[in-house]
């Protein structure tokens, strides 16, 4: 802390130390001869100088500190206040609360989600259309909301997934040292004693749709060529 | 003889799904099969492997284990719930969370009182098997790993977990972790993966048997947490182990499809230590062993190549007869395609759709072996996807190919084809009756004005179609008490009659003018495999899992003249000793006499004006009778002709 204050003194006033030094050696020059002995300064003033100068640092950090926090805290007010005016208005609220105290959250989110994106009520009705298809039962109401619930995604098919993975990557996961039933089947049409090719040598549908669309624009292009040429 | 013409479906790509695990229930001789798809089947060993009971799988049901507490049926699965099977009604009864995340393994007690799961936090649970439930009791302490494998010592005191890198034993009463065992990783660039203890078995004599992910058996004492004995047995995953009931002979299921045995024998003959040595290595899959079985005179392995396969062990059942055969059970033991004769339509049944294709047409005649040139394509029409979670359970398609119906656990749906030149159109027929629920069997009669669905305690419900809709017409009530559920349905031609199956072996022949039941066949003690009533005749023809076959006369309610002469001569050895069912009977309405039937892999025409075949002479003797001149024949040929070339999913 000393370091840095000593650090900090001499970079803030290194122009005041220049020209002190050069003060200094002025008066040095000047009171060559005065032979002063340098100033006496206790060690209680230096004590108290130096906290001194922690606190103002400590206080301007607390002081920073603060600032940001308010301007944070500002900004999410802010936010708050933005999303409520997007909001929908209370009484359609009240409408999809009988139903289920998860129901209108969820619409509630769906709504937020929407009104963020921009548009208005149109849009969510073309979102709320098509999540109805995954969704198991629906309500529709009046007006253009639908109220529906959703499928129990839970712990448990993600812990389910987890341990099909764990058999999946201990069998067949790498060092399981297998090999493909193509590849053991084409080493042993090439160790056998009629040697052939390996098995799938040509995959015939390889690409199927790429082929089929270069035969319609073949068939065009002769079209095209035959059209052109009479 | 008539000729015929085979349509050569190849477009069938019925895919089976790979099996999980299975548990063999010894006093009631079944084994039921978990499949990857969450499906679940019964065999019954005591009659010829027969696959009697099949309930449908579900998409979130990803069953991991299962385990029989005497009658009942339970399994664990990834989703984290224990699922109890009604059996009775060929669904799930109910499901209990164990909120331990995924269950990796269950086990019963040997006094069947407690049911033990392993979970993914790393919790062995106990939960305690009352009579109309299972209830939570206590969890043992918590382990830093997961649970993939447990096993109960027999006196039920303590149990053997199988985690990552260790074993831990608990006693059951505490539910203190005692011993820990570690397991060594493997050699090489495994070594910095985890091994997982696939499996673990605990023996009456406190040896504890693990097999593990670095392909090895290793033998630890229990008592005192040493290492005896290491076996090496594969470079890859040992996955599944089971020991017999008498605990002399122990097999590993392998990843690369082989079963190894392990036999407690001295080394030297006459001494007194016994030890475990490897003996046998069967090698009948292609691919991973996931689940294994020891019965008492076989090995029945399972795994994702999606065959079962029995291995008689020959030191236990006599060499060289039907017993010590090896079985692979392939294909299901019912029948999936449909056929609308009248409109050349083929309904296929997946677990997760239906598809509706027109059969191909060909023109010109050929001689016998001959392949008809095809005119018109066969052209897929239709594919529904099923609604919901739950699989199909079955399906029918009406003769006149109008209606479509399938059914899953939960829910029957109905649909009406309209077919305008080259198109077809498809709609939902809504409000069914409520009776129509859980039904385990469908089907149509021949003038597509009723439908026949079975339902709980073998009753069947009547259903009558109108233009777009269906009202409810009777239920059929057989006079025994039974619970058992109806596999099999056929309606007869003329509309009079409709023959019941069920899986306790009784068959049931209502009148459907009348609309009650007209007589009950005498029970046999095999399986019906297949029915159906001659359009004629009126004489019910059903065969037997054992391969049996009668034919009983519907109007004198009595077996026929030749039924009779056939049981009195018995059938040719050949023919009992084919290992897979018929599944489907039916008739050519040129020649009456003619009893068209066919199994997985053979068709036969029985002509019974013909004389039955001696046990001593040929049975499958098309290919010689061909080569034989014509004068000759009539004195070679018998009723039985069969025939090998196609793989048969469905006659018509």
């Amino acid at each position: 802390m000393a370091k840095a204050k000593r650090g900090n003194a001499t970079s803030s006033s290194k122009m005041a130390d220049n020209s002190d030094k050069q003060a200094e050696k002025f008066s040095l020059m000047l009171d060559s001869s005065d032979d002063e002995a340098p100033e006496e300064v206790t060690f209680e003033d230096s004590k108290t100088q130096a906290l001194r100068s922690m606190k103002q640092a400590l206080d301007t950090a607390r002081r920073e500190k603060e600032l940001l926090k308010e301007k944070r805290r500002k900004r999410q007010e802010l936010f708050q206040e933005q999303k409520k005016r997007k909001l929908l208005p209370a009484d359609v609220l009240e409408e999809i609360d009988p139903t289920s105290s998860k129901k209108p959250r969820q619409s509630e989110d769906e709504a937020e989600e929407e009104q963020q994106k921009g548009d208005g009520e149109k849009e969510l009705r073309k979102k709320k259309k098509k999540t109805r298809g995954k969704l198991a039962h629906s309500r529709i109401l009046k007006g253009n909301y639908t109220v529906a619930t959703l499928e129990e995604r839970s712990m448990a098919s993600f812990q389910q997934q987890a341990a099909e993975d764990f058999i999946q990557s201990r069998l067949y996961g790498p060092g399981s040292c297998r090999t493909t039933s193509n590849e053991l089947l084409s080493l042993q049409n090439k160790k056998g004693w009629n040697k052939s090719a390996a098995v799938q040598f040509v995959k015939k549908d390889w690409a199927c749709k790429e082929k089929a669309k270069a035969e319609k624009l073949k068939k065009r292009w002769i079209h095209k060529q035959h059209i052109s040429s009479c | 003889m008539g000729e015929f013409k085979v349509h050569r479906v190849r477009f069938f790509d019925y895919m089976p799904s790979a099996i999980r695990a299975m548990a063999f229930n010894r006093q009631s001789e079944r084994l039921a099969v978990a499949r990857a798809d969450g499906a679940v089947e019964i065999f019954n060993f005591s009659d010829n492997y027969f696959q009697e009971k099949v309930i449908p799988g579900q998409d979130s049901r990803a069953v991991e284990a299962l385990c029989w507490v005497d009658q009942r049926l339970f399994s664990g699965g990834l989703n984290g719930e224990i699922t109890e099977y009604d059996l009775e009604n060929l669904k799930p009864r109910y499901t209990v969370a164990a909120y331990g995340g995924p269950i990796w393994t269950i086990s019963s007690n040997n006094q069947g009182t407690m049911l033990a799961l392993g979970c993914e936090d790393g919790t062995v649970k106990m939960f305690e098997v009352l009579a109309e439930k299972v209830q939570f009791q206590r969890n043992f302490d918590r382990q830093k790993g997961r649970i993939i494998s447990l096993s109960w010592h027999p006196s039920g005191t303590l149990i053997a977990a199988g985690m990552m890198d260790m074993i831990r034993v608990f006693d059951a009463e505490t539910g203190h972790a005692t011993h820990r065992l570690l397991v060594e990783r493997g050699v090489g660039a495994s070594k910095s993966r985890e091994v997982v203890v696939w499996s673990v078995a605990f023996l009456s004599d406190h040896t504890i048997i693990s097999g593990d992910s670095a392909g090895k058996v290793q033998i630890w004492d229990g008592v005192t947490g040493t290492l005896l004995r290491t076996h090496l047995v594969t470079k890859w995953d040992v996955l599944a182990l089971s020991v017999s009931q008498d605990q002399s002979s122990l097999v590993a299921g392998t990843s690369e499809g082989t079963v190894i045995q392990f036999q407690l024998i001295s080394s030297t003959v006459g001494q007194q230590d016994k030890e475990w040595v490897r003996t046998r290595t069967f090698k009948n899959h292609s691919h991973d062993v996931r689940a294994l079985a020891h019965t008492e005179t076989a090995v029945v392995s399972g795994g994702m190549d999606t065959q079962l396969v029995v291995r008689p062990l020959l030191d236990k059942v006599e060499k060289n007869t039907q017993e010590s055969s090896l079985r692979k059970i392939v294909f299901p033991h019912r029948s999936l395609v449909c056929c609308a004769k009248k409109a050349g339509l083929l309904l296929f049944q997946f677990p997760e759709h239906l598809e509706l294709w027109r059969l191909g047409e060909s023109e010109g005649h050929g001689k016998p072996g001959d392949s008809l040139t095809v005119k018109t394509k066969p052209e897929k029409l239709i594919q529904l996807k099923r609604k919901g979670e739950d699989h199909i359970c079955c399906s029918a398609l009406s003769p006149c190919g109008g209606w479509m119906a399938y059914s899953t656990v939960s829910s029957v749906r109905l649909y009406r084809l309209q077919y305008n030149n080259n198109n077809i159109g498809i709609t939902k027929v809504s409000r069914l009756p409520k009776d129509l629920c859980s039904v385990h069997q469908l089907c149509f009669s021949s003038d597509s004005s009723k439908l026949f669905a079975s339902s709980s305690h073998s009753s069947v419900i009547v259903v009558a179609l109108n233009q777009q809709e269906c009202t409810y017409l009777h239920t059929l009530k057989p006079k025994s008490s039974s619970r058992q559920p109806v596999h099999l349905l056929f309606a007869s031609e003329d509309g009079k009659w409709l023959a019941t199956a069920n899986t306790d072996c009784e068959i049931h022949i209502y009148n459907l003018d009348k609309l009650k039941l007209h007589c009950t066949v005498p029970v046999y003690s095999s399986y019906p495999t297949a029915i159906a009533i001659h359009p004629l005749t009126s004489n019910l023809v059903v065969v037997h899992a054992d391969q049996q076959i009668f034919e009983y006369s519907l109007e004198k309610k009595e077996y026929t003249e030749w039924s009779r002469k056939l049981q009195k001569l018995g059938l040719h050895s050949l023919w009992l000793e084919r290992d897979t069912p018929v599944t489907h009977i039916t008739f050519n309405s040129r020649n009456p006499a003619h009893i068209i039937l066919h199994d997985m892999f053979m068709f036969c025409i029985i002509d019974q004006s013909l004389p039955l075949p001696e046990a001593k002479t040929l049975l499958y003797n098309q290919m010689t009778l061909r080569s034989v001149p014509e004068p000759e024949r009539i004195r070679h040929s018998h009723a039985f002709k069969i025939c090998k070339n196609f793989q048969v999913w469905s006659s018509h």
